[in-house]
């Protein structure tokens, strides 16, 4: 039940008393969502599911809600649901990002700030992934930005990559592109020595623009992301289907480096030439 | 009309925003840059894969033979 007013002598229904004592014992149905919201005064004191396959935001406004209001906001869907500050502040020692079957409060301490308090659900706090991001490839770049520091290590994998040139490499590039950053791919996991940091972005393996269905599956993983001491690295698998016979398959096994100590914020993937037709980027965030 | 420019997907990590636009100038130019740079290397590719055979169809050997001989 949402937060009521009452008044003095005001008589309370048996469905009222019902209702406060469901929400009292955390109990009580939630308002059903399906498409983005913006929160109103309304929703203090209830809950507020979401259900939606696409990423969808719950955004939180100020002027709206008092000191110790709190809303329970439970994600059904297997898209991402965000909490997205409007002009309120939200801050949260977590994500404010909500995977499927994920769940946290929003626990106001004033009308204008409220703290986003995650529970546990799908996503442990210690152990485990969260995605953080899920998106198409389309248009000729895809940037992951501000990419959240609280994990230890990230996982990307990509679905399905279909460049519309035959042949084009899926590429990734850490951080920005400029003069000084580089990186360098090493393959098949060999070993190597003196190696040249002498790219500007690391190739990971190409793909076929042909109408079958396209299989390839591509997972790259970023170890100790966050740090600011050392250089970066990454090292993924990859089984791509072979552009001259699509019945055949790429695979292979790299390592990627960085020569920053920069800690890992953003990283960029686009198709070495021409535009992405299809596939998906998933971006997991591993504790 | 239909726009030819490259789109860039942005998108933010920390709060879900997705925002799809056009490359500017600056992009424009790394895009054409890489763009080139491919288009180079699977010509290089391309010519050394050709140089490789015509090596071999004057040795008169195969592959696997020019394998043998460097193991």
């Amino acid at each position: 039940m949402a937060k009521q007013t009452f008044s003095v002598g005001q008589t309370l229904t048996a469905a009222q008393m019902t209702s406060l004592q469901q929400t009292a014992m955390l109990g009580g149905a939630a308002s059903a969502k399906t498409a983005s919201y913006t929160l109103v005064a309304a929703d203090a004191g209830s809950a507020i599911s979401m259900s939606n396959a696409s990423a969808t935001t719950i955004t939180v406004n100020t002027a709206l809600f008092a000191a110790g209001d709190t809303v329970q906001i439970t994600n059904l869907g297997a898209g991402v649901c965000t909490i997205t500050a409007g002009t309120a502040t939200v801050n949260t020692s977590a994500s404010l990002a909500l995977a499927q079957y994920e769940s946290g409060t929003l626990d106001f301490t004033s009308t204008s700030a409220a703290i986003f308090i995650k529970g546990a659900g799908a996503a442990a706090t210690s152990g485990g992934m969260t995605l953080i991001s899920t998106t198409t490839l389309t248009g000729s770049q895809i940037d992951l930005t501000s990419i959240p520091q609280t994990y230890i290590n990230l996982k990307m994998v990509v679905r399905n990559f279909k460049p519309a040139n035959d042949g084009a490499i899926l590429e990734l590039i850490f951080q920005d592109y400029n003069a000084t950053n580089r990186q360098r791919l090493n393959t098949n996991w060999t070993n190597a020595d003196n190696l040249a940091m002498d790219d500007y972005r690391s190739r990971i393996s190409s793909g076929q623009d042909n109408t079958v269905a396209d299989l390839s599956l591509i997972t790259i993983d970023f170890p100790d992301y966050t740090n600011t001491t050392t250089a970066k690295m990454g090292y993924s698998i990859a089984t791509t289907n072979y552009d001259a016979n699509t019945a055949n398959f790429n695979v292979r096994y790299q390592t990627l480096f960085y020569n920053q100590t920069t800690a890992i914020t953003k990283l960029t993937l686009f198709p070495s030439s021409g535009n992405f037709t299809s596939g998906t980027v998933l971006l997991y965030g591993v504790k | 009309m239909t726009n030819t420019k490259p789109q860039i997907k942005i998108i933010d990590c920390t709060t879900g925003e997705e925002i799809v636009r056009d490359a500017n100038a600056d992009e424009i130019a790394i895009i054409k840059e890489r763009q080139t740079r491919a288009i180079s290397m699977q010509a290089e590719a391309e010519a050394k894969e050709t140089a490789k055979a015509e090596l071999l169809n004057r040795l008169g050997i195969t592959t696997e033979e020019a394998a043998l001989l460097l193991s």
